[in-house]
């Protein structure tokens, strides 16, 4: 690996732009990235900020059980983002469903199904620290040596 | 040209600036001990009293398995809500999140569960589908037939004059099997769950020590 590939590598897992899209959550692991941005455990020191523009985007996360009327919308958001780049499921609800599956609901989990997750983070909601450790830890096997991997 | 090059170094590539750049100022934060987490096996054997598969608000996030070596619980992360009512509702101890079995025995708090069956008579067609799936029924009465008819008194609900009758709704155990094998969406299990504070009574066969 050559050092400006490394000086690359170092840059880009300093420098995520993170983009989220909300397919139909109960707001709960909105507020709990939210969370993620203010003093208490401030994402922004890690480099990660905070964007909502899927082309400035690195990193997407997802929230919420997929109600239909994403059906084709998600994939257009995802198409967007410019490689390399990678999903996070945020919540039990893009897992799973959650509390949301259930007979007669107009869910369509899990979010795997409609574009690729790198990353899937449970709970209802997750913590904050458990949403940014997630997004840390891809940032290396994601965004390492992409200009190699694509040879 | 070189003037200006030293200046933007000088205010752009600072030391301090680099610093911050590479590294954070603080780690990230850990989770203290006492939150509650992922229910985690505390070791006591599990009795298959289900207690936890009842109480649990999230659909598939517990289920009870046969392995080897006995009855285990399984959370299944992605399902689970961390609330904490499988831990509350064993009677054996077998997982514990935080601090809820501390808080329980603190306070001596315990879940009494039951269970209501409404069938809508509208919807009914007598078919006796949900009396020949039922699992308590199925022990009560094990020559129950295909048309959910018995002489048996013992069993939760069973097919008289065309219509479903329930007769020992105290028995139900919330598993909804017969919620899955209606054709017509016609019966209903609903879980009335209180928390109460006095000891409650728990089958002699679901504790531990068989007493």
């Amino acid at each position: 690996m050559t050092l400006l590939q490394r000086i690359k590598d170092l840059v880009r897992s300093r420098s995520i732009h993170v983009s989220y899209v909300d397919v139909g959550s109960c707001n709960g692991c909105d507020i709990e990235i939210l969370a993620c941005l203010a003093p208490r455990y401030d994402i922004e020191q890690y480099g990660i900020y905070v964007h909502n523009n899927p082309r400035e985007a690195d990193v997407l996360l997802v929230v919420g059980a997929f109600t239909l009327g994403w059906e084709e919308k998600l994939k257009m958001v995802w198409d967007k983002i410019p490689e390399p780049k990678a999903a996070i499921a945020i919540g039990n609800c893009p897992i799973s469903g959650g509390v949301f599956d259930r007979r007669g609901s107009y869910v369509d989990p899990p979010v795997s199904k409609h574009i690729p997750i790198a990353a899937e983070v449970p709970g209802c909601p997750p913590r904050p620290t458990e949403i940014l450790s997630a997004i840390l830890s891809i940032r290396d096997t994601v965004f390492a040596g992409w200009e190699v991997k694509q040879r | 040209m070189a003037a200006s090059v030293f200046w933007y170094l000088r205010e752009f590539a600072r030391f301090e600036w680099v610093q911050k750049f590479l590294f954070a100022k603080t780690a990230p934060l850990m989770t203290p001990a006492h939150f509650r987490g992922f229910p985690e096996p505390t070791g006591k054997p599990c009795m298959h009293a289900l207690y936890c598969m009842m109480v649990c608000p999230a659909p598939g996030a517990i289920e009870v398995i046969h392995r080897e070596d006995g009855w285990v619980p399984r959370i299944q992360k992605g399902h689970c809500i961390r609330c904490g009512l499988c831990v509350e509702a064993c009677p054996n101890g077998v997982l514990t999140s935080g601090r809820v079995l501390e808080t329980v025995g603190e306070q001596m708090t315990s879940l009494v569960f039951s269970f209501r069956i409404a069938i809508d008579r509208d919807r009914c067609m007598g078919c006796g589908n949900c009396c020949t799936a039922c699992p308590v029924n199925k022990i009560a009465d094990a020559q129950m037939g295909s048309g959910g008819h018995s002489s048996n008194d013992d069993v939760i609900m069973r097919v008289q004059g065309g219509d479903v009758q329930v007769l020992h709704e105290e028995k139900c155990t919330g598993c909804k099997t017969c919620e899955q094998s209606c054709p017509n969406d016609a019966i209903r299990i609903a879980r009335i769950l209180e928390a109460t504070q006095q000891p409650v009574p728990v089958p002699a066969e679901l504790t531990e020590d068989g007493q």
